[in-house]
């Protein structure tokens, strides 16, 4: 049969992600080719050492489009985290700078600081009724304002040795394949869980052959994620913190009513509550969980510049926002992917380092970021068939 | 030149493979009137989506003759400028712009200046809203704050404004109340007497029987017959779009009626922008277990207002006490309604009833979600084997479980939204419009489903404006008018004039 336009539409509005995969694709072989040197062996893109600082860069904006995600699939927007970044961090930095606190006193007080900070965000949006957008704007003002008051203006440095581990470490080599082992494990008990909970309600299973394909597929995928970062120095650690984060808000997204919520509610927000949901809460979970990876993503900033500055994650939020749009969630809510935000931070990220390895100058940086902003939301539209708006 | 004003031939439409409607044919003369039936579904509005050029030309194939020569309408810019308006069942009005410019959008009047000449725009729009006999809208005053009745003729002022040739309504009256309903009909009539052609589309066929000359009957998207209507019976209508004899359009089953399970005291609710005025003025009424109780009025009477406060969701301020069991419940949100076994099946659908990107599954499981988490996850095979039990016993026709619900057709959409309440096991029931917008098939399954919860001693309220479904269903009748309970009848030897003449006010000897 032949292929169709059609075909390819539906195909590519299926499985996004592909598509999503293809550019990440294309954006590697363009840096490889053009940072090709045979002097020093090869493709200087395409190094192990590459790849692993390609992660770290990505670390901090996907922590934040994770949640980020979550924030527009509910038909909100959060223009704050940039600022909220910055002040978790600064705060972490002056704990543990100027009061010596113990690294998991700091971590707690932030968490529990940045959980605060984006419920009140969300309890202003969802049960006093102001618009996000409104609320964000004041909070990116605010947020910026107090870490200047906090770290006076200045940068606040040197963080302890365990603080920088957060943002510079390495797992050994034997805990990342065990990490490895341990992942791959989990998947096969998912799947074997999920067949036969399907065979126990009479559900269509697919085939074993396609299963064990799907299997081998994620091992290898796994496979060898973790031996080219063990051939460098090991798993980052906020790379690692970066994959929790993204298992664990794909499964909130995927398997919990939480998650569930979020998309009913950004879909169509008076139905849902027709159904007995609390939607305002919903809401306003959301937010606290922003606020949670605002606080993830201050640490790390602050442990991997192994200091606290007063402009640290400044445009954070666009980044993050972009890596969304580009992830191939809509503005109208209802629709977005954890994974898809995760890959539209990759892009950036892919982006940001090739484009640095090439020494091109950050205006130049700056502008191919916004096209291809617009030029992935357009591509979406167009393949999609549909306007999303 | 042609006999016809319009003639559609052999129109077929695609949608990624699937025939949607195949080899229609379609043809009004002028001044004539074609009611065009057919259960939801069928194809009726792609068949007028085809017309209106809202699918362009090229699109679809097959002949549109207008005038006699073939239109190649690519936008619906060009059908209206030939002539060709269609008023569509879900209403396009802008809320937050006033009635005037609602009905000149598009086509805004201007001054000599280049700014939008309001004065006289609002006197044109005050001379059509007279020529519908509706003298008393005030047209400057925002859409949203009249009825969905009254939007549905300042629908019809925008399509008179356009100079129409040809008027396609769509489901016109699923919203009007018998005495808009009326003025509608009188006023086609006016306009066919001065050369108007119209297609008619509804489900109600007495209203078809009334005005239309032909009747075109389109079932599974295939042409099955047309003739006119001095041929025809409503039921041999109802015969071609089902395929088959529908005897009783009432499954009226016996049921034993127990005792009272609610009780609603002194409901008042207030409009929410004339903070003065009662939308629903100090109503009580005893619901029993097993019974359906028909609450008829007419639209803007207050009744939806009441079935949202019940509900947990009136907007403005409100005021009664309500009793669950003989014990005085408060329910301020609808997750408190929901939790007591207090469910509603709103009005608006769209609006109100489906999640529309999320599917169908997922709809109706959206209200029980939690009672298939095990910890903190869902069990999905477990949610999902319950979303293929609820859609087979719902008959929802849908391709696969977990399509968005917004690619179903009205009657499947509105299974969903009650299969999502009666997952909850209410105690009560209250349905608004429950059979609004869907067809015969539906509508019976519909009928079927709300004797079934009176068997299992669910007690039901049903508001409908549509008198013959409430004496058809109804146990007891309660008549609102003007926010005020005017009338409450078992329903024995009860007449639709009785029902009428309680919502209007008039001395009623009362039957009760």
């Amino acid at each position: 049969m032949p292929l169709t336009k059609n075909d390819i539409r539906r195909f590519l509005s299926e499985y996004k992600i592909v598509a999503l995969l293809m550019v990440i694709a294309l954006i590697w072989a363009f840096f490889a080719f053009m940072t090709y040197d045979a002097d020093l062996g090869g493709s200087q893109f395409l190094t192990a050492r590459n790849f692993s600082n390609l992660l770290r860069q990505m670390a901090i904006t996907g922590m934040l489009a994770a949640a980020m995600v979550f924030v527009i699939v509910a038909g909100e927007i959060d223009l704050s985290v940039g600022s909220l970044l910055g002040l978790l961090g600064g705060i972490a930095a002056v704990l543990d700078v100027t009061y010596h606190w113990p690294l998991a006193g700091t971590v707690f007080v932030v968490i529990l600081v940045g959980i605060a900070l984006g419920m009140l965000t969300g309890w202003l949006t969802a049960y006093q009724g102001i618009p996000s957008f409104i609320v964000t704007l004041g909070g990116m003002l605010v947020f910026r304002g107090a870490v200047l008051g906090a770290t006076g203006g200045t940068t606040i440095a040197p963080t302890s040795n365990e603080l920088k581990v957060i943002g510079q470490g390495y797992l050994p080599e034997i805990m990342g394949n065990g990490i490895a082992l341990a992942l791959f494990a989990v998947l096969v008990v998912m799947a074997l869980r999920t067949r036969a909970g399907r065979k126990k309600h009479d559900l269509p299973v697919s085939s074993f052959a396609v299963e064990i394909g799907r299997l081998v597929l994620a091992g290898a995928a796994i496979l060898f994620f973790v031996v080219t970062l063990n051939s460098y120095q090991g798993v980052p650690v906020p790379v690692l913190i970066l994959l929790v984060v993204l298992g664990l808000f794909s499964i909130i997204a995927n398997k919990t009513v939480f998650g569930r919520r979020i998309y009913a509610v950004g879909s169509n927000m008076e139905a849902t509550r027709l159904s007995g949901v609390n939607t305002s809460l919903v809401k306003m979970m959301v937010f606290g969980l922003m606020g949670l990876m605002c606080a993830f993503a201050g640490l790390t900033t602050t442990a991997r510049l192994a200091a606290g500055t007063p402009s640290a994650g400044f445009g954070a939020e666009l980044d993050a926002i972009a890596s969304c749009f580009i992830g191939g969630t809509s503005m109208r809510g209802g629709v977005g992917t954890v994974v898809g935000g995760m890959v539209g931070a990759l892009i950036m990220a892919s982006l940001d380092n090739g484009m640095s390895m090439l020494g091109v100058e950050t205006f130049w940086q700056q502008i191919v970021k916004g096209v291809i902003l617009v030029l992935a939301v357009w591509m979406d539209i167009v393949s999609s068939g549909t306007n999303r708006g | 030149m042609s006999e016809f004003l319009l003639e559609m031939r052999d129109i077929t439409k695609e949608f990624n493979g699937v025939k949607a409607i195949e080899g229609i044919h379609l043809s009004v003369r002028a001044g004539e009137c074609v009611g065009l039936c057919g259960e939801n579904g069928a194809g009726k509005s792609t068949l007028m989506k085809v017309l209106s050029a809202v699918y362009p030309y090229g699109t679809w194939s097959g002949t549109i003759l207008w005038e006699g020569e073939e239109l190649k309408a690519r936008g619906i810019r060009e059908t209206e400028a030939v002539g060709i308006v269609i008023i569509h069942q879900e209403l396009m009005m802008v809320p937050h712009l006033s009635v005037a410019e609602n009905i000149f959008l598009g086509q805004e009047m201007t001054t000599a200046g280049g700014f939008v000449d309001y004065d006289g725009m609002n006197a044109r729009a005050g001379a059509l809203m007279a020529r519908l006999k509706m003298p008393d809208i005030k047209v400057a005053l925002p859409v949203s704050s009249y009825s969905v009745g009254k939007q549905q003729l300042v629908e019809i002022a925008k399509a008179l404004n356009k100079n129409a040739k040809l008027l396609i309504l769509d489901e016109p009256t699923s919203s009007l109340t018998a005495r808009e309903t009326r003025t509608l009909l009188d006023l086609i009539k006016e306009f066919k007497a001065r050369g108007m052609a119209c297609v008619y589309i509804s489900h109600k066929l007495d209203e078809v029987a009334e005005i239309a000359d032909r009747v075109t009957v389109i079932r599974d998207g295939t042409h099955v017959a047309t003739r006119p209507m001095a041929e025809l019976s409503t039921d041999q209508i109802i015969t071609l779009m089902v395929g088959r004899e529908m005897k009783n359009l009432y499954p009226r089953e016996p049921h034993a009626i127990g005792d009272v399970v609610f009780e609603a005291r002194g409901i008042t609710c207030w409009d929410t922008i004339n903070t003065s005025r009662k939308l629903v003025d100090d109503v009580s009424f005893k619901l029993r277990a097993g019974e359906i109780l028909g609450l008829a009025g007419l639209v803007g009477a207050g009744r939806t207002d009441l079935a949202m406060k019940l509900f947990g969701c009136f907007a403005g301020e409100s005021e009664g006490r309500t009793f669950l069991d003989g014990r005085e419940v408060v329910v301020k949100e609808p997750a408190d309604a929901v939790r007591l076994g207090i469910c509603m099946i709103p009005e608006d659908r769209k609006r109100h009833g489906i999640v529309p990107l999320m599917g169908v599954g997922y709809n109706i499981t959206l209200a029980v979600l939690s009672r298939f988490a095990r910890g903190s996850l869902i069990d999905s095979e477990s949610e999902l084997a319950a979303i293929h039990k609820e859609i087979a016993r719902m008959h929802i026709k849908t391709a696969e479980p977990l399509q968005p619900i917004a690619s179903l057709s009205g009657g499947n959409q509105q299974k969903a939204v009650v299969a999502k309440m009666l997952m909850t096991m209410p105690k009560v029931l209250v349905m608004d419009e429950p059979t609004r917008g869907i067809d015969v098939g539906a509508k019976y399954e519909m009928y079927k489903l709300i004797f079934e919860l009176a068997l299992q001693g669910v007690a039901v309220l049903m508001i409908s404006s549509e008198l013959s479904e409430v004496l058809g269903i109804s146990d007891r009748v309660l008549v609102m008018g003007e926010g005020r309970i005017k009338g409450d009848f078992p329903n024995e030897k009860l007449s639709q004039e009785q029902i009428l003449a309680a919502a209007l006010g008039k001395p009623t000897t009362a039957a009760a």
